[in-house]
Formats: C-alpha cells, sequence, structure tokens
C-alpha cells in the first residue's frame, strides 16, 4: 500500500520534471515559428503575442523574394551533400580497415583519428583560412568543400569503427572460407549489413556540415556565397532586425535537420554513447 | 586487397617467400588496410595536422593578412600574457565552461532519471528532450537573441505582463550584471541533452540484478542511486564532462551571435577574442597565438579523454 503510494508520487514527480524540461526545450522553437507568422505590426505593438491574429505570410515571401535565401539554400545543400558524401566514402573504409583489417600501425592511426576528432575548430580555423587562401580556395564553396572533412570524416570513421566491431567477424570467416576474398568479405558482407549504420554515420555528417557557422563565416566573404547559417546570422548585423523574416528563414533552415533527426532518433537513442555524436 | 592463400601457394618460392616476409612484419592484411586507410591519413595531414603545424609557427610570427610572417618567437605568448583584455577573456572562458558545464551535468543526470522511470511514450519525451541538440545551434542563439531582447523580447513580456513578477523589463543580453548568465544558459540549454541521452544509455547497461540485490538489502531510492547507478555510468560521466568541457571552452557561435563578446567585453571568450584579434584587427600571429594559449592543457584533456573513449570502445 505505501511502496504502491510512494511509486505513484514517483511518477508524477518524473512527469513533472519532463513536462518542464519539455516546455524549456521546445519553447524557442514553437516562438521562432510564431514570430514567422507575424507581420511587424504585431511585433511591435505585443499584440496576440502566442498565437498570431491573423497569421500571415508576407515574412516567407519577402525573405525568397528580396533576400539571397534561396541562393543560401543551395550553398548549404551543395557544400553539405559534397562534403557528406566525401567523409561517408572515405570514413567507411577507413573505419572497417581500422576495425577489423590487421596490419602494422593501425593502432596509431586508430588513435590519430580519435584525436583529430577531438581537436576543436576553434583552433584550426585561422591556420584553414591561411592555407584555403594560398591554395586559391577562400571565398567559395570549394574551399568548404575541402575544409568541412577536416571534422567529419574523423566523426564518421570513430562512429563506424564500433558499428563494424560490433558485428560478428565469424560472418567474414564464413565468408572467407567459402572462396570470397578479404575485399568480397568486406563488400558482399559486412557492407550490406552495415548500411543502417552507414546511412546514420552519412546523416550526422550532413547535420554536422549542415549547421556549421565558424569556417564559413571565415572563408566566405561574398554576400551571394554565404551559408544558410552564415546567411542569417547576417541579418542581425543592421540596427533594424527583420525579426520575421529572419523567424521564417530559421524555420526553413531547421526543417532539413529535423527529418534527418526523425531517422536517426533510434540510433542515438539505442546504441550510441558517449563520443559517438559530436556538436 | 590482400591475397589469398591458394594463389599465394601457386606462386614462385621466391615471391611466396617476400610475401609472407612482408606478411609478417606488415601484418596479413597490409594491402587492403594501407589502401583504405590512405585518404584519412592524407585528409587528416593535409586538414588538421598540416594547419596545426603551420599554427604553431604562426602563433610565433608577427602576421598580418596579406603580408609575409615575421618570425618573433614567443613575443605573442608573453605579451598577451600581460594584457588585461586577455585576461579577462580568460577569466570568462573559464566561468562560462564550468558554469555551463556544471549544470549540464545535474540536468543531465535528472533527464536520464526521470527517462528510466515508470512513464509512458518514452521514446517520445526522448525524441522531444534531444531536439536542442541536433537543431543548428546558429538558429538556436537567434532564438534566444530575439528571446532574450530587451524591448520587444518574450522573455520581459512575460516576466514583467504575464507572471508580473519584475516591474520592467531586463536588457539581458546587453547589461553587463545578466549577459554572460544568459549566454551560459544558453549553452546549458543546447548541451544538456547530450549529457542526459549519453547518461541514459549507461544506465541501460547496468544489470537489473544489481537492482534487484539493493532493494533486497533495503535500500533506498537514494542508496541505490549513489552504490549502483553512479558507480555504472562513472566513466560515461568522465568521458561526456571531458567532451563537453573541450566543446564548451571552444564554443564560438552562440557567444558570437548572442553578445559578440560584450557589453564591455564581459562576455568576451577566447574563441571569439581569436576571431575578433583576426578577423577585426587582422593581427592573425596574434590571434593565433589567442586560440594556441592554453593548448598545454587542451593537449592534456584530449589525451586523458582518448584513452578513456577507447577503454569503453573495447568493453
Amino acid at each position: 500500500m505505501k511502496g504502491a503510494r510512494v511509486s505513484t508520487v514517483q511518477t508524477g514527480l518524473s512527469y513533472g520534471v519532463l513536462v518542464g524540461l519539455a516546455i524549456v526545450v521546445v519553447f524557442p522553437f514553437y516562438w521562432m515559428t510564431v514570430t514567422s507568422f507575424k507581420n511587424e505590426e504585431q511585433m511591435r505593438s505585443l499584440v496576440s503575442m502566442f498565437w498570431p491574429r491573423p497569421l500571415v505570410g508576407e515574412n516567407y515571401e519577402q525573405l525568397l523574394a528580396k533576400t539571397d535565401f534561396l541562393k543560401w539554400y543551395a550553398n548549404s545543400a551543395t557544400v553539405a551533400i559534397s562534403s557528406t558524401l566525401l567523409a561517408t566514402a572515405v570514413g567507411t573504409i577507413g573505419a572497417y580497415a581500422l576495425a577489423r583489417l590487421r596490419f602494422l600501425g593501425r593502432g596509431f592511426m586508430a588513435s590519430a583519428t580519435l584525436i583529430t576528432y577531438l581537436v576543436p575548430p576553434s583552433i584550426l580555423f585561422i591556420p584553414l583560412y591561411a592555407q584555403m587562401r594560398s591554395l586559391g580556395l577562400a571565398n567559395s564553396l570549394g574551399g568548404l568543400i575541402a575544409a568541412y572533412p577536416s571534422f567529419t570524416v574523423p566523426f564518421v570513421t570513430w562512429l563506424l569503427m564500433g558499428y563494424f566491431e560490433s558485428i560478428p567477424e565469424e560472418l567474414e570467416e564464413a565468408a572467407m572460407i567459402d572462396g570470397a576474398t578479404r575485399f568480397g568479405a568486406f563488400y558482399r558482407v559486412v557492407l550490406p549489413l552495415s548500411a543502417p549504420g552507414v546511412l546514420a554515420a552519412g546523416l550526422y555528417a550532413f547535420t554536422q556540415a549542415w549547421n556549421e557557422f565558424l569556417y564559413a563565416l571565415v572563408f566566405i566573404t561574398d554576400g551571394k556565397l554565404r551559408t544558410l547559417p552564415v546567411g542569417l546570422a547576417s541579418f542581425i548585423t543592421g540596427d533594424v532586425y527583420g525579426w520575421g523574416y529572419l523567424m521564417a528563414g530559421a524555420v526553413l533552415t531547421t526543417l532539413p535537420v529535423i527529418a534527418a533527426y526523425i531517422y536517426l532518433q533510434k540510433y542515438m537513442v539505442d546504441g550510441l554513447t558517449a563520443g559517438s555524436v559530436k556538436g | 586487397m590482400s591475397v589469398p592463400a591458394a594463389s599465394l601457394r601457386s606462386k614462385t618460392a621466391v615471391n611466396g617467400g617476400l610475401a609472407v616476409g612482408l606478411k609478417r612484419v606488415l601484418g596479413p592484411d597490409h594491402r587492403m588496410g594501407y589502401l583504405f586507410v590512405t585518404p584519412i591519413v592524407l585528409l587528416v595531414l593535409s586538414l588538421v595536422a598540416y594547419p596545426f603545424t603551420y599554427a604553431i609557427y604562426l602563433s610565433m610570427t608577427h602576421k598580418l593578412v596579406g603580408l609575409p610572417p615575421i618570425f618573433v618567437g614567443f613575443e605573442n605568448y608573453i605579451r598577451l600574457t600581460w594584457d588585461g583584455f586577455f585576461q579577462r577573456a580568460v577569466v570568462n572562458s573559464f566561468i562560462f565552461t564550468f558554469g555551463s558545464v556544471g549544470f549540464k551535468l545535474v540536468l543531465g543526470v535528472v533527464m536520464a532519471i526521470v527517462l528510466t522511470s515508470r512513464i509512458r511514450w518514452r521514446s517520445f519525451w526522448t525524441g522531444v528532450l534531444l531536439i536542442p541538440w541536433v537543431a543548428p545551434t546558429v538558429v538556436s542563439a537567434l532564438n534566444f537573441l530575439w528571446i532574450f531582447d530587451g524591448s520587444l523580447g518574450v522573455l520581459n513580456y512575460l516576466l514583467v505582463r504575464v507572471l508580473r513578477i519584475m516591474p520592467q523589463g531586463v536588457g539581458w543580453l546587453s547589461e553587463p550584471g545578466t549577459a554572460m548568465a544568459s549566454v551560459v544558459a544558453v549553452n546549458i540549454w543546447r548541451g544538456f541533452p547530450f549529457f542526459g541521452i549519453s547518461f541514459l544509455a549507461g544506465m541501460k547497461g547496468i544489470p537489473a540484478e544489481l537492482y534487484e540485490a539493493a532493494a533486497v538489502d533495503g535500500a533506498t531510492a537514494l542508496h541505490r542511486f549513489r552504490h549502483v547507478t553512479l558507480p555504472g555510468i562513472k566513466n560515461i560521466m568522465i568521458i561526456v564532462v571531458l567532451l563537453s568541457t573541450i566543446w564548451t571552452f571552444n564554443d564560438f557561435q552562440i557567444v558570437y551571435i548572442l553578445t559578440k563578446g560584450g557589453p564591455g567585453g564581459t562576455t568576451m571568450v577566447m574563441p571569439v577574442l581569436a576571431y575578433e584579434t583576426a578577423f577585426g584587427a587582422q593581427r592573425l600571429g596574434e590571434a593565433i597565438a589567442v586560440a594556441l594559449y592554453l593548448l598545454p592543457a587542451l593537449a592534456v584533456t584530449i589525451m586523458v579523454l582518448a584513452r578513456y573513449m577507447r577503454t569503453a570502445r573495447k568493453r
């Protein structure tokens, strides 16, 4: 009797904490969405605060018609997709070698990859900028595509090393006993089995590249070549912030990440422990 | 691609002997191994190792954008050591980092505990609480810039007009007294879900028998937490705290977007100062010295962390 009461209290408390945390977590996104459907007048006179009446779409129209937003969207997509494909390809084969193959220097290289993953961009951005300048890649999307693997590749590799280690080695051994080469065992047995993990790693890399700010801020000086995060942030440099279209842009920037996240959620909750996710 | 045993045997004795010798020294899979790691090695060398080494050199020079560097030894570091503004940025960085990490740790534990208690729609709640971690940080920072706005921001509206607990609004990011607390709050908001999800994963790995045994011994919930849960997630806690310390110390976006280090330098942290020195003042050498000033501490942290992360994987 007493135990049941205690556990009811505990469950009630858990729900209380959950709802509190959820409100704090969701509110900024709710607020961003609500703001994106308000006009100047509604914002300035603090009317219809929590649900815009009327709902207006003019911020979105203005954003698409009067700013370079669509251009930035295309830039972000170009940079994120190319650097993701590169990172996933390089990371997948590299992770397989570091997780499974026996060769001299493997342990050292695995450690080096992990350490690279831990080196923060804030100590690399100035020399990388100097490097891109001397290669003639500053102020171009090519420079970003070339620079983003510095964080996506070690990340994908570290993530997939764990994934490959979890696949039973007997499967490859069986394939090789049946006459497959080492490469055949990787290509025909391990790779198909790892497809979900490779996809998850690729999507993570995509969201990281999509969200990246510092390199894009530093490397790109031409307004038309900006990526979304830098483009959005550039709306606040003037004295008059266009909060309406800024928030409309924020909504549209968040959407692809949320889509990727819906697929990724089960991986984040299930298998991935500390250090697998970079932010 | 490695050579299968059958084809090795069919080769001449000399070739076979050489291949066997190579295999002994370089390992049985060395061909495919080196082939597969070559791209990573090239990328890491050109995008991390080289810039890093170049950074150390540049930090010992006077380098202006577009001009060749002039070697000056440790001059930049020595000058920074006695520079009041830099000293303040170091102190601010520590306040920002440890203030954030402490709260993230507590909130992460709370999050993991409520998500493992008896609730419905567990994966729904987990998904919701993870949103700040996956959303673009720039978007979140811009959202908070708008929420914290002194005249039209919704935080002041809630506190002054709805809850009526303050007589008038506060310029959260523009007043020296509240700016640091505000940027720390945003960093906590963004980072605590990572702590929570990692602890959650760690708690799932604790065998149920341990809890049952503790219950049989009459342990209270608090006892079970202290003597079963905490030891069970200790390694994950160390990893997450170290990771987050590195990330938070080097966090650029949140402070840059919310305050740019202001008002009056009260939120100036080292990465933002490095950026401003490089691209505002155009002094690249000094800027890199700012970024690398605490490199020894960073290197030690990374080494310790890497060791923990590797052992966590091996188990």
